[in-house]
């Protein structure tokens, strides 16, 4: 379950970025969850919205945003849509060569007043 | 986060000294934590209309703990310290691996260990009579020790120049993947016990890891596990893993083990 502590993470990445800021109030926060991540999007959610309601996030809106998987089959020479890290080529039903997204796991951006 | 030692609030793991006599952490230190508050009464929640100033980021949410992970891999590089994370599920043998390593070792070697668990300082008392400098992390409800925790740890346990550093992480294929102590390798362990498809079902773990030892293998004549299979399930995920089979009990394969350890920078 270690969304949870990542949960933590975001909160505190945020009162850092809001600081900067001028401790401006955060609107929204958007933030990017890939297939591919090892992160459970649902969890994460449920985590974040557990911690932010006493925090700088408290009155944000939470826009999560996932992304697909992609992977590179060499041998073919194509890109695939991977829904999980064992997805195999379409058309060799090789593993990819290559994971070219889907891995990201970030604070793409926030809203401040 | 913790105005007195910087911990954060929900962390409550605990870095034991060497001797394990007190907590740097402990819940019953001299200041406490604020209690959460709840939050129900309702807000006047005028909707403002104006546009918000947007501040695009795009910051890695683990970006923190890499960052401590890097800072760990320079102070283990400016003393030649070989670190190593060892990562498995609970019970296939980790412990018993670093205790026969150690014996073998210790003569010619600096040895020092660290050992994550959730509870309990069991696994740092078996390594300390087998002869190497143990400190215990318990991570109280946590399921991986971050980087934090590891630079914690540094500053309590003597680790000296040129040592090889065992991280042995708790057991756990899932999140300790996610976290990059600052190693300069990570082990992978699992046991013929286990089943072959381990590495098909926790794919982050065998495609984050540098080798693999397979442990047990004096049990082989005993359970239906094919070396090969396993060996080739991992290797369609990570064609750089390399593997050793084991048995800490026997001592088989352990020399190979021995100069895999020998040959890392």
């Amino acid at each position: 379950m270690h969304e949870f502590s990542l949960a933590i993470e975001v909160v505190n990445l945020a009162g850092r970025e809001a600081e900067k800021n001028g401790n401006r109030a955060i609107r929204e926060i958007s933030i990017e969850v890939g297939d591919l991540s090892g992160v459970e999007a649902d969890a994460f959610e449920s985590a974040l919205g557990l911690l932010v309601r006493d925090s700088i996030l408290g009155r944000a809106e939470v826009k999560i945003v996932r992304t697909p998987g992609i992977g590179n089959c060499l041998a073919c020479q194509i890109d695939f849509e991977m829904s999980h890290r064992m997805a195999t080529c379409p058309v060799c039903n090789c593993f990819p060569s290559e994971i070219r997204g889907g891995t990201e796991f970030r604070v793409v951006s926030l809203v401040v007043d | 986060m913790c105005e007195t030692c910087g911990c954060g609030d929900s962390g409550q793991f605990k870095v034991f000294d060497q001797n394990h006599k007190h907590a740097h952490h402990d819940q019953e230190a001299d200041h406490v934590h604020p209690h959460d508050h709840s939050h129900d009464h309702s807000h006047p929640h005028d909707h403002d209309h104006r546009h918000g100033t947007v501040i695009n980021l795009n910051v890695d949410i683990l970006s923190e703990n890499n960052k401590l992970a890097q800072l760990n891999r320079r102070y283990f590089a400016g003393r030649k310290v070989l670190c190593l994370n060892l990562v498995s599920s609970p019970g296939s043998g980790k412990t018993t691996i670093l205790e026969k390593t150690i014996k073998a070792l210790i003569p010619t070697r600096k040895l020092a260990v660290i050992e994550g668990d959730q509870q309990t300082f069991l696994d740092a008392d078996r390594i300390e009579k087998s002869g190497a400098p143990a400190i215990q992390i318990n991570t109280g409800s946590g399921c991986h020790l971050d980087a934090r925790m590891v630079e914690l740890a540094t500053e309590k346990l003597e680790i000296e120049f040129g040592s090889i550093l065992f991280i042995e992480n708790v057991g756990n294929l899932v999140c300790p993947a996610l976290f990059d102590l600052g190693e300069s390798k990570r082990v992978v362990v699992i046991s013929i016990t286990e089943g072959e498809d381990k590495p098909l079902k926790y794919p982050y773990m065998f495609q984050s890891s540098d080798l693999c030892l397979i442990n047990k293998s004096d049990l082989l004549p005993y359970v239906d596990f094919d070396v090969a299979k396993a060996i080739g399930y991992a290797r369609s995920l990570n064609p750089k893993l390399e593997f050793i089979l084991v048995s800490a009990k026997t001592g088989e394969g352990l020399d190979l083990w021995y100069d895999w350890l020998a040959k890392q920078k």
